[in-house]
């Protein structure tokens, strides 16, 4: 966003904000749905929309947009858990599928490429993910992905929150918060390989 | 010398500036002779860049009941 775009956003252009619920919005229900339930990541997006466009004039230029309005989303939906005197939905954090390795079935017995990555053609990052055939298998992956290698995903690579940050709020090891982030990684990388290599998922 | 699974699950690690320097060189050295694990790494980064990309923007009608959210408290407050 540009200088100009962003004073505009801080002075209270209500155009401009709604540009910016357009852009970040269902990132920010993905990133509460792992900690409050479906059920009601829409309700707390919606306060922590509010509490973002009365805080929107204090942004400091220095953090990423979407990390900003991550953490005001994390800290609604925690706040409406403590009001609900409910505690995290995350039982199975840390012991979830540690054991298996998407890529496990890629490699040869002595530890090499057995069945090597494809070569991606694809102009620029943000177009990697947005073919309309991969964004549904896109949808169906994330949904059927276990709730802690999701969780990682959406606020390491998703929110870009710190890493040291994601396991104090959810009380993990940061061994098993990179085998999780590493899971869910590697199985979208397994995803566009193949959407890559066969144009199908 | 490293294999290419060991590369492959250090990767994240390398990517995100988090390994010593004799584990980066490790890999580096790794990298120089293995145009598969350069590929892996260099198409993981491409990856985790376009990962904030992944979510479909709002349709018009949930911008519309935020936004509407918004003015009614605005309302309220004055």
């Amino acid at each position: 966003m540009n200088k100009d775009k962003l004073e505009r956003l801080k002075n209270g252009d209500q155009g401009l904000f709604a540009e910016l619920v357009r852009d970040h919005h269902r990132a920010l229900v993905a990133l509460v749905t792992p900690i409050v339930g479906t059920s009601e990541a829409e309700e707390v997006v919606q306060n922590a929309w509010l509490k973002a466009y009365k805080a929107i004039a204090g942004f400091e230029e220095r953090a990423q947009i979407r990390t900003w309005l991550g953490r005001i989303a994390i800290n609604e939906a925690k706040m409406q858990l403590r009001q609900r005197k409910r505690e995290l939905l995350f039982s199975d954090w840390g012991n979830q599928d540690l054991n298996s390795d998407p890529l496990a079935t890629r490699f040869a017995e002595d530890g090499h490429w057995q069945n090597p990555p494809t070569d991606w053609h694809v102009d620029s990052p943000d177009s990697l993910l947005m073919g309309e055939q991969l964004a549904d298998c896109l949808e169906r992956l994330l949904t059927e992905m276990p709730t802690n290698q999701r969780s990682m995903l959406e606020m390491r690579d998703s929110s870009g929150l710190p890493f040291e940050d994601i396991c104090n709020e959810l009380s993990i090891s940061a061994s098993n918060a990179r085998v999780l982030l590493h899971r869910a990684r590697t199985q979208l990388f397994k995803l566009v390989d193949h959407y890559q290599e066969t144009g199908e998922c | 010398m490293l294999s290419c699974r060991e590369v492959v699950n250090d990767a994240d690690q390398l990517l995100d500036g988090e390994l010593h320097w004799r584990q980066r060189l490790s890999i580096r050295f790794h990298l120089l002779i293995c145009h598969n694990c350069r590929r892996y790494v260099r198409q993981l980064r491409m990856l985790i860049f376009a990962i904030p990309y992944m979510h479909q923007r709002a349709s018009d009608e949930e911008v519309s009941i935020i936004m509407a959210g918004i003015v009614s408290s605005e309302k309220s407050d004055a």
